[in-house]
């Protein structure tokens, strides 16, 4: 960033905003499709019913808590990057962090459809939460889906208000830069927003105390939904490895989506001063530090259950590799979580932006394969013989799966198009502040 | 408040810190120091180190937030006791743990978010025309005396000239 100035940052910035290209417009024109596909396949299981859905008894989770763990797990590199990193000062988060929480939210938002579409009569999804009601029937605060209705909903109202937070200056400088109508919106958007020393100063100060609260948040979310399985009986998910299995796992698949969406963006907008090799370089290193905790934790599930000598736990994971039903599921999960993930050891390959998008999203379609093989296996061979099922989705599970990335991307794009996606405030602070001092010496 | 305001466009950061301990030396107290960004060196000059007091709303959110947690999970298992067998208490700390953690972060967010916008003044739309100038969210910093006499006028823009200031601006106090 060296020789850089204020005013160029928020010129290189700003300008990709407002003005949309035919690449961008097809773009969005085809993730509003994917998304009224999967508006059409919810409005048909609404009409026909949860029978459209493949729930096979006993395999009452299928599609719709795979994918809405995978679109919670997505959600937490954003946060992790913008708070967690910026308690430890790493410079690398400041030019990804902004798309990155935006990922976050929107993720969250594409997470919080599944519940209610799993549950079928979706009118009735404020059930989830505590109200004063004249039976004073009330939820039950032991249940570990219980805390998983605050720890999400809790998780997106902190990642929302961190995220608008971090906005305001920056909506201040679009506020500048723009005339009319678009002047006035971003006026009411930034608050009336001045940089004046007593707003930087309560701002600051702010910032750290919501950057240290939504840092335990990260890593307390993927735990609570963690105990949405480890909580129940069922074989392959009664474990105390949970917690941490599924927070690496969230970070994992995180990270690897940062790379699959800024590296486009990075080019597309010609970024290369603010996201470039230094920043997906160091996405990958995360990748692969939680790749290898995952790694980790793969293997040391089968070793318990085989250590355990508990022949329905040892069962469960024997089906899983050996079954007809589900193994090419779990080589899936392996090759893609395990495997492909090794070639970043290699500097050049990790620094190869060809290489860094194909791994990323093969990552992303390994986590999703990762929670499908933990829900529908354990599901479809309980204790009971004559329970075993093949669960099978159904082209409306599989529609709506695809109209949630349809559904997540229109917000992405919308995003940014409307608002500053990397920050310019904390960039300004990367580069070295305008001194006469320095203009005297070099004179 | 009555009196002239002086308003400095400085393109160089030393220069602007140079200026406002120069106006903290002399005792002035109705000023504005605006920037672009957070700049840590400035807020030492004027603030001399003194803590924000959002930190006040912050610990008073959490402690509300945790106790309203940890009361709502036990009310609501109180006012409809299920009897669980295994002499399992009604009131149970280890489940509601994680209600109170939960309930904890999203108050103490709340309220610092209400400590924000109450100190900062938030939606700042009535602040004094002077600080709207678009260039002070871009590449200048700002530096604005308000209620200043005709001397005195004339005795800053002398002093913050020789500090570096690249435009002086006199015009009289808008509001704010």
């Amino acid at each position: 960033m060296q020789g850089l100035t204020y005013g160029a940052v928020t010129r290189d910035i700003l300008r990709p905003l407002f003005k949309p290209s035919a690449a961008y417009l097809g773009l969005l024109g085809l993730a509003l499709g994917i998304m009224a596909w999967g508006g059409y396949c919810w409005w048909y299981q609404l009409v026909h019913g949860l029978g459209a859905a493949g729930y096979t008894p006993p395999v009452f989770w299928g599609v719709y808590i795979t994918t809405f763990v995978f679109w919670i797990g997505i959600g937490h590199a954003g946060t992790l990057i913008s708070a967690i990193l910026f308690l430890f000062r790493s410079r690398w988060r400041t030019g990804v962090y902004r798309a990155a929480e935006a990922m976050t939210i929107f993720a969250v938002m594409t997470a919080g459809l599944f519940p209610a579409i799993h549950v079928g009569r979706a009118w009735n999804a404020y059930w989830l939460f505590p109200y004063p009601n004249q039976r004073e029937l009330w939820q039950n605060f032991k249940s570990p889906l219980m805390w998983d209705v605050f720890a999400v909903s809790t998780y997106f109202s902190v990642s929302t208000i961190f995220f608008y937070i971090g906005l305001i200056p920056d909506l201040a400088a679009v506020r500048d830069k723009t005339t009319g109508l678009v002047h006035k919106m971003y006026t009411h958007m930034s608050l009336g927003w001045r940089g004046t020393d007593r707003q930087w100063r309560h701002y600051m100060a702010a910032y750290g105390f919501f950057a240290a609260f939504a840092t335990p948040l990260v890593l307390s979310v993927h735990s609570v939904v963690s105990w949405d399985f480890a909580m129940a009986q069922t074989m392959g998910w009664h474990s105390t490895l949970f917690p941490p299995y599924f927070v690496g796992g969230a970070i994992f698949s995180g990270c690897a989506m940062v790379i699959t969406l800024l590296l486009p963006m990075s080019k597309i907008f010609d970024w290369g001063e603010y996201i470039n090799t230094w920043h997906f370089e160091s996405l990958a290193k995360m990748c692969l530090l939680t790749g290898a905790i995952l790694t980790y934790a793969y293997a040391v599930e089968h070793y318990i259950a085989w250590y355990s000598d508990n022949p329905y736990e040892w069962g469960i994971f024997v089906y899983r590799a050996m079954g007809e039903e589900y193994a090419w599921v779990f080589y899936m999960m392996v090759f893609c979580n395990c495997l492909a993930p090794l070639v970043w050891w290699k500097k050049s390959w990790r620094q190869n932006w060809t290489i860094l998008f194909i791994v990323s999203i093969i990552i992303n379609v390994g986590m999703w394969f990762e929670r499908y093989n933990i829900i529908a296996s354990s599901l479809a061979h309980q204790f009971d013989p004559m329970s075993w099922v093949h669960y099978t989705p159904t082209w409306v599970e599989l529609g709506i799966m695809l109209g949630s990335f349809g559904w997540f991307f229109v917000w992405f794009l919308l995003f940014i198009k409307v608002m500053p996606a990397v920050a310019v405030a904390e960039v300004k602070e990367l580069i070295r502040p305008p001194l006469k001092s320095d203009e005297e010496a070099a004179a | 408040m009555s009196g002239m305001t002086l308003t400095a466009v400085y393109g160089h950061l030393d220069c602007m810190i140079d200026s406002v301990s120069a106006v903290k030396k002399a005792g002035v107290t109705d000023f504005v120091a605006t920037s672009p960004l957070p700049r840590h060196d400035l807020e030492h000059v004027i603030y001399e180190g003194k803590p924000s007091p959002v930190r006040w709303f912050t610990m008073f959110g959490a402690i509300f937030g945790g106790t309203l947690g940890f009361a709502l999970a036990s009310f609501t298992h109180l006012n409809w006791p299920m009897i669980i067998p295994a002499g399992k208490p009604l009131v149970s700390v280890p489940a509601f743990l994680v209600i109170t953690f939960e309930s904890t972060v999203l108050w103490g967010c709340l309220f610092t978010l209400v400590g924000l916008i109450v100190n900062c003044r938030l939606p700042g739309f009535g602040l004094q025309k002077e600080l709207e100038d678009r260039r002070f969210s871009d590449d200048k910093f700002g530096l604005i005396l308000n209620g200043l006499s005709a001397a005195q006028v004339e005795q800053w823009k002398k002093t913050l000239h020789g500090l570096g200031a690249q435009e002086l601006t006199v015009t009289e106090r808008s509001h704010g």
